[in-house]
């Protein structure tokens, strides 16, 4: 083992991770990181430090030097993000264990976890290439999606919407004109597709694309807008076969994370909450370099609600 | 005793001794291992094909390709039937364009429940033929 200062030992402990509370069941947590940021190798060796052996074996069997960093912050992300919930412990990152439900989602093992107090968190991670996020909640399952704002499709956002989309999200799509509004929202569509499917937990195959269609509304008007610059605005889900799930037990939060992404957020409404109003979920987001700084950015320019 | 491969040189890490023992079952742990790392939404699962119905060699080369493009891999980058594209840097959404390009390129096409269970550049190969086979019957 390799310790090179009494001062880094301590990193490898939980002590260096600010407790907070978890969120109440009607909030989500949204924690990121920012690859680039993070330069430091002896930093990168000690997120290597809370993984377990076989997620270790994972990330260095990966060839390519930028995807096993990411792969390495990802899972230290998922860990400290989870530790940082232990309150009045000092359980290490590392001592959590996973397990994969019957259709591949991970959640936390608590059985298997000794020393910790198990916790009714549920969570979900995203990443790409910039930006990697962890979205917590409590007593609700989350899915969520984050996308570069700017990323090129290599078909034509037309033909993949065809092949992918439902009608009527096609329709909303070729109703825009400008192609640069066309690919935001696309991706805007996407994340938001991906959030639901992964909130749902069973796979892409038990809730293809096609079969359902998420629209954007605005909640004053009650009609059904392209765009969404209003600030009522709504992110329902329909589906063709509502038998597979209620949709309307769904709830969405869009928006534009750190100015380059876009991050949706599903997690399931109160059953307790009757009727068409809608409570909007209360986000709180981190940015975060576990073990070195954590921000809360709700409320700056970092996080922009779109909608939800 | 580190056993892992010579490709990792940046990151040093200090490692169980008994990370060895896992490398017995390399094959069979990585895909189940790497279906829960990231848990995509084109969710991978253990390959479902079988050796005894292999996909020709030019079908797995077109696979790499099409795989390649849609990655905008580096000439170098060493991509085979083995390949996994959670491992080569394929998230959610290149892995649809990815089976999009499939459907495409051997005009076929792809149902959900299949595109689930592609994990590798053979999975993808083995499915294309099994449905070419199928479209000819």
């Amino acid at each position: 083992m390799k310790f090179q200062c009494l001062g880094k030992q301590l990193f490898n402990s939980s002590a260096n991770l600010p407790r907070i509370q978890l969120p109440s069941p009607m909030e989500a947590h949204l924690w990121y990181i920012i690859p680039s940021e993070v330069q430091s190798q002896s930093l990168l060796n000690q997120y290597a430090e809370i993984l377990s052996p076989c997620e270790k074996e994972i990330v260095f069997e990966m060839r390519d030097e930028e995807l096993r960093k990411r792969a390495l912050l990802a899972r230290a992300l998922v860990r400290t993000t989870i530790a940082r919930y232990q309150i009045n412990s000092h359980v290490s990152p590392r001592s959590l264990k996973f397990i994969k439900n019957v259709h591949g989602k991970p959640e936390v093992d608590w059985q298997h976890c000794e020393q910790w107090r198990p916790l009714p968190l549920h969570f979900n991670i995203s990443h790409t290439s910039s930006l990697i996020a962890c979205g917590v909640t409590v007593d609700s399952p989350i899915g969520i999606d984050v996308e570069k704002k700017n990323r090129r499709l290599k078909h034509n956002v037309m033909s993949f919407a065809q092949r992918y989309f439902s009608k009527h999200e096609v329709q909303v799509l070729s109703a825009i004109s400008d192609p640069q509004l066309q690919q935001q929202e696309f991706i805007k569509l996407w994340t938001l597709k991906e959030a639901y499917v992964k909130a749902l937990g069973r796979g892409f195959s038990d809730a293809p694309f096609k079969t359902f269609t998420i629209r954007i509304r605005s909640a004053n008007k009650g009609s059904f807008a392209g765009n969404s610059n209003f600030e009522a605005s709504e992110i329902v889900v329909d589906s063709f076969d509502d038998s597979m799930d209620l949709t309307s037990d769904w709830k969405f939060v869009l928006m534009d994370l750190a100015g380059s992404h876009y991050a949706a957020i599903c997690t399931k409404k109160d059953s307790s909450i009757q009727g068409i109003q809608i409570t909007p979920t209360k986000l709180t987001v981190w940015k975060t370099i576990p073990f070195v700084h954590d921000e809360c950015v709700s409320g700056t320019a970092a996080v922009v609600i779109i909608s939800g | 005793m580190a056993s892992i491969t010579g490709s990792f040189t940046s990151l040093s890490c200090s490692l169980m001794p008994n990370q060895a023992v896992n490398r017995v079952s390399k094959l069979g742990s990585v895909s189940l291992s790497i279906s829960g790392k990231s848990f995509p939404s084109l969710r991978v699962q253990p390959a479902r094909f079988h050796a005894s119905c292999a996909a020709k060699p030019e079908t797995v080369d077109k696979v790499c390709k099409i795989v390649r493009k849609q990655l905008a891999l580096p000439d170098e980058s060493k991509v085979a039937g083995h390949s996994n594209f959670a491992s080569l840097g394929a998230d959610s959404l290149d892995t649809v364009e990815i089976v999009m390009g499939l459907e495409e390129e051997f005009s076929i096409s792809v149902e959900e429940e299949s595109a689930q269970n592609i994990a590798t550049v053979q999975d993808a190969a083995d499915l294309i033929e099994k449905l070419i086979e199928n479209k000819g019957a």
